[in-house]
């Protein structure tokens, strides 16, 4: 005589620790075995676009830096200053361009560690999660000196940055770029040939290329998947035309992957700062005759930008006022929150938490 | 049973690299500091509390009444009033609600005479939110002791 069995569902979330901010997560159970994952969002909707448009376009810069993505606030910040450069033809001065390479590449690498330290501590490797945060902290400290905030710099404006790096940051900028490969490999060390770390996450959650391209997946969890696309190299913006770095691509799509993929973009961006400090010319760091209340002529622009999650569109409608008319913001964590259920149908309950890490969500940006 | 022993041997090997990496770590110097006892240096850029500048010899700020910081602040938190016309025009009100500041700094981006700047001063948290709300006494105390050299702030120069 056969069990008789029902499907039992579970409520994950809002509040799990595990859950990096407040998703919550709606999973049907079938014994063990995942049947389904519905993520319910919006505990954290803060309203960003709406806000954006009874602000001017330098008071929206300092809204996207923390209503967005939190932990990757200087690239959110070149994502609405692209779009607003774009429709008024605003351009930058070349030194802005390239302190706003290697300041967007010091995120990516800031944002990075946080997931990589993160994920390690809800696979129960403790010791990742201060490790990462000590070097992210470094990096914090350089943009403590040049920007004067840790997390919300408010840094860039439109036409530019808003102040020059002080005496002495391109050496503690090198400074870290040295030490940081070798910390990588430290961390590689710890998880890569780790059996336990491979066990739960080689093979786990995988999501397959053609399911990444319809869900509209981007980033390191599209590039996972075999994608090689990065906004960077298909469609450059500020200076990245001009520096040499190569896409990590892997083809196995699970949660191993993601990790190769990220860790390696690390060490790509550190590549970029180099080559940006060398060839940083002297100049000017903004553009002149740039209002603080910039009115953009009428018209509409969408532009994309690489953040550390994916690919950040911004689409921008202007009725020639003070502020825009209309902000609508493409976040890469939303798109690849929805791939969530692709990859952990089929997978036990205890491999929720590993696939989710791995996803690099980040609840403010899903949400904005 | 090959294959078993083979994971056994790898999973050894991994634990003695992993023992390596954090023995290492330990003699390493530290890379905390004991937070109310010592305190790391911030950056002079530091976006810390606001504060008006009092020119000792006059006793007054280097505030001109022009609204600028009051127009550009993001979230509204700077309310400024004055009476009087031309040169008797006179500062009546000047509010900070620091609990609704963002510390962007388009303040003092904005301010001609350098009259409202940053002060590397962080700890800020009380018991009372009515003690946020910071009136222009207020400001002129927390300003640094020693005037502010002028161009220091807007030029950046440390």
């Amino acid at each position: 005589m056969a069990l008789r069995t029902e499907e039992l569902i579970l409520n994950l979330g809002p509040q799990h620790p595990s859950t990096h901010g407040v998703l919550r997560m709606i999973v049907t159970l079938e014994g063990e075995n995942i049947v389904e994952v519905a993520p319910d969002i919006g505990y954290l909707h803060s309203s960003v676009e709406k806000m954006m448009e009874y602000r001017t376009y330098v008071q929206s810069v300092s809204l996207a830096d923390r209503g967005m993505d939190y932990l990757a606030a200087l690239a959110n910040e070149e994502a609405l200053l692209r779009a607003v450069e774009t429709l008024g033809g605003i351009t930058v001065p070349e030194r802005a361009q390239w302190l706003r390479v290697i300041f967007l590449e010091l995120q990516r690498i800031a944002s990075h560690l946080v997931w990589l330290g993160t994920w390690g501590a809800d696979l129960g490797a403790t010791t990742m999660f201060l490790w990462c945060f000590r070097e992210r902290e470094k990096v914090l400290d350089l943009f403590e000196r040049a920007t004067g905030g840790r997390l919300h710099h408010v840094y860039f404006r439109p036409g530019g940055v808003c102040d020059d790096i002080p005496d002495g940051w391109v050496e503690q900028a090198l400074a870290f770029c040295d030490e940081f490969p070798g910390r990588i490999a430290e961390y590689e060390g710890l998880f890569t040939a780790n059996p336990i770390f491979e066990v739960r996450t080689k093979g786990v959650g995988v999501l397959p290329r053609d399911v990444a391209v319809n869900l509209g997946a981007s980033g390191p969890v599209a590039r996972a998947s075999g994608i090689a696309f990065d906004v960077r190299k298909a469609f450059p913006y500020e200076k990245y035309a001009e520096v040499e770095f190569d896409i990590p691509v892997q083809q196995a799509g699970d949660c191993f992957a993601r990790y190769q993929v990220r860790v390696e973009e690390m060490r790509q961006s550190t590549r970029i700062i180099r080559q940006a400090i060398a060839k940083l010319p002297p100049g000017e760091i903004r553009a002149p005759k740039i209002p603080i209340t910039l009115r953009l002529p009428k018209g509409e622009v969408y532009t994309r930008t690489e953040s550390p999650r994916g690919d950040l569109g911004v689409y921008l409608v202007s009725e020639g006022e003070e502020h825009p008319y209309r902000v609508k913001i493409r976040a890469p964590a939303f798109s690849n929150l929805y791939a969530l259920s692709e990859m952990m149908r089929g997978w036990k309950i205890a491999d929720v938490i590993a696939i989710l890490g791995s996803v690099d969500i980040v609840l403010s940006d899903v949400d904005r | 049973m090959a294959v078993t022993l083979g994971r056994v041997w790898q999973g050894a090997q991994a634990l003695a690299e992993g023992l390596r990496l954090t023995f290492t770590a330990l003699v390493r110097p530290k890379n905390t500091v004991k937070y109310p006892l010592e305190k790391n240096d911030i950056s002079p850029r530091w976006h810390g509390l606001l504060a008006l500048p009092v020119d000792p010899e006059t006793g007054n700020d280097q505030c001109i009444i022009c609204f600028q910081c009051e127009r550009v602040c993001p979230s509204r938190c700077i309310h400024i009033e004055a009476t009087g016309r031309g040169k008797e025009r006179v500062l009546t009100r000047f509010d900070i609600e620091m609990d609704k500041c963002q510390y962007c700094g388009l303040c003092v981006e904005v301010c001609p005479t350098e009259a409202i700047v940053f002060v590397p001063h962080y700890e800020a948290s009380t018991y009372n939110r009515a003690n946020l709300l910071y009136s222009l006494e207020d400001l002129h105390r927390a300003a640094p002791k020693e005037p502010v050299a002028r161009g220091v702030v807007r030029g950046r120069v440390l």
